[in-house]
């Protein structure tokens, strides 16, 4: 009996129902219990009734304090997610006007779209002109990826920072071809120091090494 | 779950649509982005019934599906209608005078987009942003 | 009577902060006087500051790559600037990204650009070299 009750429950949890939901389906096995019950015995079909009136409050009230266990629950793995996110996604300043994002672990859509907002609010409050997005640490590029990193240099350049693509590599390089992907004339290179050099040249700096 | 219809006969109504989608959605705890992402797609429908459709209505909707709130907005018109769905959900597909991305780019922001048209007798589409949760199905 | 987006001259460039919510007609008026002006006053160049709005549909990103296009034609630079972050990521969702216009992160950094612009390309240049 339990074990089809777990089954029952965890497909419809899958199936996105509300607790109260799976539950109400089980107590729905009440109703014609009770009927028949009140159909057997000629007495006392008044105070049945009224048993089935008080269990009836009394199931709903303990169904509504499931369902806002549960809210609670959800609320905070929400929080803890988005925590998650935000710290995954650091924007990192590396001198004056120029920003890198290392990414690190598999980009999706909605990670995408964290970074991409991190991106955006660090380069207001950094007044950054460049942003280096270092995809050292991703380890595969499809198309969607690539998408969303040519929307996030978009967006970028639609505030006015430029972006560098950073760390790209080789097999990376491959498959970015290989998908046809269209980088346009989006500057790239080949590691982070790469690109921070680049970064320093075009925001007026010359990297020179002292000598002796 | 309230809803709000309101009217799109005149540019000024357009505006009204986008200020009350703004605030609705600002009630609701949307994001800064989700908020502009509404009110843009609001913007772009609403101009198409506004210019295509002849002038029209919006009905405002909130929704909620166990995990997380929706807003559903709603535009309807009894204009000409649209021939080729396909061919006017292409980006660059216009017929007045616009970019075409009024339709697609909706279609784009939105979590869910459906539309209906029936020639000569007007066009429906019918658009929805859940909030962005982690636990979304 | 109608309502108008006023038009600020300084030195060689035209000046524009957009404070209120664009209708249609507004923005397509902005553009007839932006190009009027340009011409009379031989300007080199334009920035439109965005910082206020809160939304750019496409029938406005639209207008704006217009008005570049317009200005460029009459010898003037457009740089766009104080794009609000989530204004950016919509536009880019909706399929504009108007490669055309010139951008700066604020007021005081378009100006540097479009310094910059006039001094290395008097006749102010393709928008090629924007990267």
């Amino acid at each position: 009996m339990r074990d089809l009750l777990t089954a029952l429950s965890k497909s419809r949890a899958q199936q996105g129902f509300a607790p109260t939901e799976t539950a109400l389906f089980v107590f729905s096995l009440k109703q014609p219990m009770f009927e028949h019950l009140s159909g057997s015995g000629e007495a006392g079909n008044d105070v049945l009734d009224r048993v089935w009136r008080l269990n009836r409050l009394l199931d709903d009230l303990g169904l509504y304090t499931t369902e806002m266990y549960q809210r609670g629950r959800e609320s905070i793995i929400q929080k803890q997610q988005q925590e998650l996110l935000d710290l995954s996604t650091p924007v990192v300043k590396l001198y004056e006007q120029i920003l890198a994002l290392p990414l690190i672990g598999t980009l999706d859509s909605e990670r995408t779209q964290v970074v991409m907002e991190n991106l955006l609010d660090g380069i207001i409050a950094h007044e950054a002109r460049i942003a280096i997005i270092d995809i050292t640490g991703v380890p595969a590029v499809d198309t969607l990826v690539a998408q969303h990193l040519m929307k996030t240099i978009a967006a970028a350049r639609l505030m006015g920072a430029e972006c560098i693509l950073s760390g790209i590599r080789p097999q990376i390089a491959q498959t970015i071809v290989h998908l046809g992907v269209d980088l346009g004339d989006i500057m790239t290179k080949a590691t982070l120091a790469d690109a921070l050099v680049m970064a320093l040249q075009r925001t007026g700096h010359v990297v020179v090494r002292k000598q002796g | 779950m309230r809803a709000e219809q309101l009217p799109i006969r005149s540019p000024d109504d357009v505006a009204r649509v986008r200020q009350a989608v703004r605030s609705r959605a600002q009630a609701m705890g949307y994001s800064v982005v989700e908020q502009t992402k509404l009110v843009t797609a609001a913007s772009e429908l609403a101009r198409n019934t506004l210019v295509y459709g002849l002038g029209g209505s919006v009905e405002m909707q909130e929704l909620e599906d166990g995990f997380t709130q929706g807003l559903q907005l709603v535009f309807e018109d009894q204009g000409p209608g649209i021939d080729d769905l396909d061919q006017a959900l292409t980006d660059g597909f216009t017929t007045g005078g616009g970019m075409g991305l009024g339709l697609s780019g909706s279609r784009r922001l939105m979590s869910e987009f459906d539309i209906q048209s029936t020639p000569g007798a007007g066009t429906r589409v019918a658009v929805v942003l859940w909030k962005r949760a982690g636990a979304r199905r | 009577m109608s309502e108008r987006i006023p038009i600020l001259k300084m030195g060689p460039f035209l000046l524009v902060t957009i404070q209120v919510e664009l209708h249609d007609q507004l923005v397509l008026t902005l553009q007839d006087d932006l190009t009027e002006q340009v011409a009379r006053h031989r300007a080199q160049g334009v920035m439109i500051d965005i910082s206020a709005l809160d939304i750019v549909d496409s029938f406005i990103g639209r207008t704006l790559a217009h008005i570049a296009s317009l200005t460029r034609l009459l010898g003037a630079s457009t740089v766009l600037v104080g794009m609000r972050p989530a204004v950016a990521i919509t536009l880019v969702e909706l399929g504009l990204t108007l490669p055309g216009i010139r951008t700066a992160l604020n007021v005081e950094r378009g100006m540097e650009l479009l310094q910059r612009l006039v001094e290395t390309d008097p006749a102010a240049g393709s928008p090629s070299d924007a990267c």
